[in-house]
């Protein structure tokens, strides 16, 4: 617990160590400005590594792709040169490079179509089921963690550490697949209600409200199953980093004016025990659009964590840095608004 | 609206659309007949698409698709196939011999199209159609594999616009609504490669006649567990690809009929039998030298107790395997006599160790002839897959029984296939899927395939000329004779130890479909064959009768069937309650929790 909240400030505190050279106050400005050359240095390094890091992977998409088919050495050449891998590696970057400063991703070697097509198509199943999941478990964490810390050593405080400790070291497949035979199958007593899984039902018409219900009836399982597992994260922090701030003098001045206790929590302790959890969020959020992957493999799901982790075993180059990419672009997003948000809230990292 | 949400499709009534669902555990990869490789893939084309020879339900052999029938020339130069007439396509165009010769054509000009297909059409030099109803095919020398010709005829009036540079990122996928043009019995509606849903309509002018069910809908499941609930629930009609224990919880379930079909292909341990350097010639690697002896790989076979390893890794699901051919082809099959069959037994196999001059030392452990230590066998096992590792497991087990040792590492196919390619290993395990026709098989064991797809770095001239000779031949009992031959010699010399003929688990809700026929008939596969037969033969058991006279086809009359569509139905009339009332119970379970600690909180708090 303690180590998530040391986490969550030393985000800041590198922040703050990192411009203290300087010693005068910066402009929110200079700061923006900072914080944003820095994210497009990160990009710019993830998108050399990304080239590098899947061409050390072991095996050869011409072989993957051609056992049993292709019968002669030639049609190995073949396959490599129609997709450029036969070329010296720096060649091979370089028009890497080129294909996506150009927005225009190359062809998948397994699907055969352009990469963005298959990340778009993939990307909002992942963020309707990873960013529905991750708000609810935010909102429901949190509140958990407030809750447990106030009341901490008394029984709400041990079931709901107890239990959200409990789902959170669950496995997440099994956590599904125990959710699919309870509610999508039934067991005894309970009907099966929801569907074993996929998006949506083979007769359902795109543009209806109809279509709209069948998805959410699709999504409800694999969603609690992902609410369940992240519970932990949020509450566990927030009850963390509000215990840190329960014994300050604030507080006792703040009751001693003789506010009611609820409101000495909500507008005085939560408000400063926020900001690890603001960190923690912001991170969460960007962790999004790299998917669940074993909730999607579960349930069915055709999100992006399952096309790259497909990819890996071609291994299918322009998919892996595509997915690569996108994923750590949103992270670095986040975290840039992190940094963004964290220099309103607290103007002692700007210097 | 509720209602209509995950219901599955009913088959009993008249005037109600007959859906059938099949759920599969992979993508497809492509539509394109030209570009994709999964056999996903291939059972869309063959929905899709028609050919000219296709395969027979019984052995798989050659039988009259688009052609009615053929003949070939003494000399085994010239193929003249007959065209059936009157076929159209979706968009109503006739299917004439023309399409037939462009489409070849197309694969014969080289570039992506002969990726997949161009092995078919070896030696083929001109394919002509000099008239609607012929096809000629000239070749400057024999190809015994034709009339085999399992490749997909593509409309010319739509893929004549489609350049040889665009075809490679050609989907082939129903544009702008229009379904996909193609002469099969079903036409793709909806679907797109690498989705999770893909859609087909039937073709109710099909010229082998009009399909019994109105719609085919693939749903991707990812994990093969929730696949087998949504066959329980009656979310999908069919389940593809599960495993021997799926099958046999499945058998006891109302309704559903689950079997394990034989499918054509074979899993092997396989010897480093000499790697070498294709170019220079020079040895590579660094496999054992023990290994290289045929006689050694060939005792080992007898240290292999292969009804333990298909009991215990098959789980009761295969048979235990001898050669490269599976018995599915009966007629190429060679079996080994009766007292040279492999059979476990460690007292024969340390006796031919023995006689070879591998002989035990002062310490339990063989030594090479001159004796030296043999040393440690390096055993490789892929790790994505269990039945390989606990294969390999048994063999080290049984190798140190005969004073061998070994050691076992796993890793993911990929990378095996590079400490294949580079000759660093001493035995693996693998599979291969075997084509009707053994002749590609046969190839990935001659010497030319060292460096491609001889994982064994087998070679050896003498089977090299059988396999020309085969490979040319237009005598079919000759050919036969010199497959058997050929299989005798790898037998023999052992660069594999066939362990097990695999099987393909399947299951289907046999109280709403019926009509099955396996391929191979008997005891194949229901679904994913050869050609698209199935597709055709299926219907709701209400219109089931005899099955056309197909009396192996599972659902026929006189089948017992399940009683589990009753329980089905009554689920449906209450799903909307049954909604209402999942949707507050799930709601109570996850604010349950947090509902009770604001209660405890709120009085707390007042108390304080």
């Amino acid at each position: 617990m303690t180590e998530f909240a040391a986490a969550g400030h030393s985000v800041s505190e590198a922040v703050a160590e990192q411009e203290a050279g300087s010693g005068k106050r910066k402009s929110y400005g200079r700061y923006v400005l900072g914080k944003v050359l820095g994210s497009l240095g990160s990009l710019f390094f993830v998108m050399v590594v990304g080239f590098f890091l899947f061409r050390v992977l072991p095996g050869d998409p011409a072989r993957t792709l051609g056992r049993g088919r292709f019968k002669t050495p030639e049609q190995l050449e073949a396959f490599r040169a129609q997709y450029g891998l036969d070329q010296p590696l720096p060649l091979q970057f370089l028009t890497y490079l080129k294909t996506t400063f150009t927005g225009d991703m190359a062809e998948s070697l397994r699907y055969r179509v352009p990469v963005s097509d298959l990340i778009i198509d993939r990307l909002w199943p992942t963020l309707l089921l990873v960013g529905i999941s991750t708000v609810l478990a935010t909102i429901i964490g949190v509140y958990l963690g407030v809750i447990s810390a106030w009341n901490r050593g008394k029984p709400v405080d041990k079931i709901t550490t107890g239990s959200t400790l409990t789902l959170y070291s669950m496995p997440e497949w099994w956590l599904g697949l125990l959710l699919i035979a309870a509610f999508a199958v039934g067991a005894g007593p309970l009907p099966g209600i929801f569907p074993t899984g996929g998006l949506h039902s083979v007769d359902a018409v795109p543009g209806t409200v109809g279509y709209v219900l069948d998805t959410a009836l699709h999504l409800v399982l694999p969603i609690l199953t992902l609410v369940l597992v992240y519970l932990a994260d949020f509450s566990l922090i927030m009850r963390s980093s509000l215990l840190d701030e329960l014994g300050e003098d604030y507080l006792t001045t703040a009751r001693a004016k003789g506010l009611r206790d609820v409101v000495v929590r909500r507008r005085h302790a939560v408000r400063n025990a926020m900001l690890p959890t603001t960190t923690l969020i912001a991170l969460s959020i960007g962790f999004v659009v790299s998917g669940a992957i074993t909730v999607e493999t579960v349930f069915s799901i055709p999100g992006l964590g399952l096309l790259a982790t497909e990819a890996l075993t071609i291994p299918d180059y322009p998919v892996l840095q595509g997915t690569f990419l996108i994923t750590s672009a949103a992270v670095i997003l986040a975290n840039l608004a992190a940094n963004l948000i964290y220099g309103l809230l607290d103007p002692r990292v700007r210097t | 609206m509720l209602s209509g949400l995950g219901s599955p499709a009913t088959a009993s009534a008249d005037d109600e659309k007959v859906t059938f669902t099949v759920g599969v555990t992979n993508e497809v990869d492509s539509f394109n007949p030209f570009l994709g490789i999964e056999s996903e893939s291939y059972e869309m084309w063959a929905l899709t698409y028609d050919y000219m020879i296709t395969y027979s339900m019984e052995d798989m052999s050659p039988q009259p698709g688009l052609a009615t029938d053929w003949e070939t020339s003494d000399d085994g130069l010239t193929w003249t196939f007959n065209i059936r007439e009157g076929v159209t396509w979706s968009d109503g165009e006739p299917l004439t011999a023309a399409d037939i010769a462009y489409t070849y054509n197309r694969i014969l000009d080289g570039g992506p199209e002969s990726a997949t297909w161009g092995s078919y059409l070896t030696s083929v030099t001109s394919i002509e159609a000099p008239d609607d109803t012929t096809v000629v095919l000239t070749l400057e020398k024999p190809n015994a594999v034709l009339p085999l010709l399992p490749i997909p005829i593509v409309p010319e009036h739509i893929w004549k616009d489609i350049s040889e540079k665009d075809v490679k990122s050609y989907p082939a996928e129903p544009t702008d609504g229009q379904p996909v043009v193609g002469s099969g019995p079903f036409r793709l509606v909806e679907g797109t490669a690498g989705g999770s849903m893909y859609r087909f309509e039937k073709n109710p002018d099909y010229w082998q006649g009009e399909p019994h069910i109105d719609e085919v809908v693939f749903r991707v499941y990812k994990s093969d567990d929730p696949m087998v609930q949504a066959l329980i629930k009656g979310e999908i009609d069919f389940a593809d690809d599960i495993t021997p224990l799926q099958v046999q919880a499945l058998q006891s379930e109302d309704g559903i009929t689950a079997i394990n079909g034989s499918s054509p292909g074979f899993d092997e341990i396989a010897f480093n039998t000499g790697a070498v350097d294709t170019e220079t010639g020079e040895p590579l690697g660094d496999g054992n030298p023990a290994l290289k002896d045929p006689k050694f790989r060939h005792a080992l076979g007898y240290a292999l107790d292969l009804d333990q390893i298909i009991e215990k890794v098959y789980q009761g699901a295969g048979l235990p395997g001898d050669t490269i051919v599976p018995p599915a082809y009966s007629q190429w099959k060679w079996t080994p006599p009766e007292d040279e069959a492999f059979t476990f037994d460690l007292d024969k196999a340390g006796a031919l160790l023995d006689e070879a001059g591998y002989t035990e030392g002062s310490d339990g452990k063989r030594t090479m002839p001159d004796g030296s230590p043999i040393g440690t066998l390096r055993l490789f096992a892929r790790s994505e897959n269990k039945k390989s590792v606990d294969t390999m497991n048994y063999f080290k087990e049984w190798l140190g029984e005969l004073g061998i040792d070994s050691e076992l590492t796993t890793m993911e196919s990929n990378k095996l296939t590079n400490v294949i390619l580079d000759g660093e290993f001493d035995a693996f395990q693998w599979g291969w899927y075997v084509e009707p026709d053994p002749d590609s098989m046969l190839s990935y064991m001659t010497c030319d395939q060292r460096g491609g797809w001889s994982d064994s770095w087998y070679c050896n001239p003498e089977y090299d000329a059988l396999y020309t000779q085969q490979n040319g031949s237009t005598d079919d009992a000759a050919r036969v004779e010199t497959v058997k031959q050929m299989q005798e010699m790898l037998f023999n010399d052992s660069p594999y130890l066939v362990t097990a003929y695999n099987t393909l688990g399947e299951a289907f809700r046999s109280d709403r479909f019926a009509c099955f026929q396996p391929q191979p008939d008997p005891g194949g596969v229901l679904l994913f064959q050869y050609g698209a037969h199935n597709y055709l033969n299926a219907r709701p058991v209400a219109e089931a009768g005899d099955c056309d006279g197909v009396t192996t086809a599972l659902g026929a009359e006189g089948v017992s069937q399940g009683g589990g569509a009753s329980g089905a139905d009554s689920d449906e009339g209450s799903n909307t309650a049954v909604v209402v009332v999942g949707v507050i119970v799930v709601a109570a379970l996850v604010i349950g929790l947090g509902f009770w600690a604001i209660m405890r909180r709120s009085s707390v708090a007042d108390r304080e």
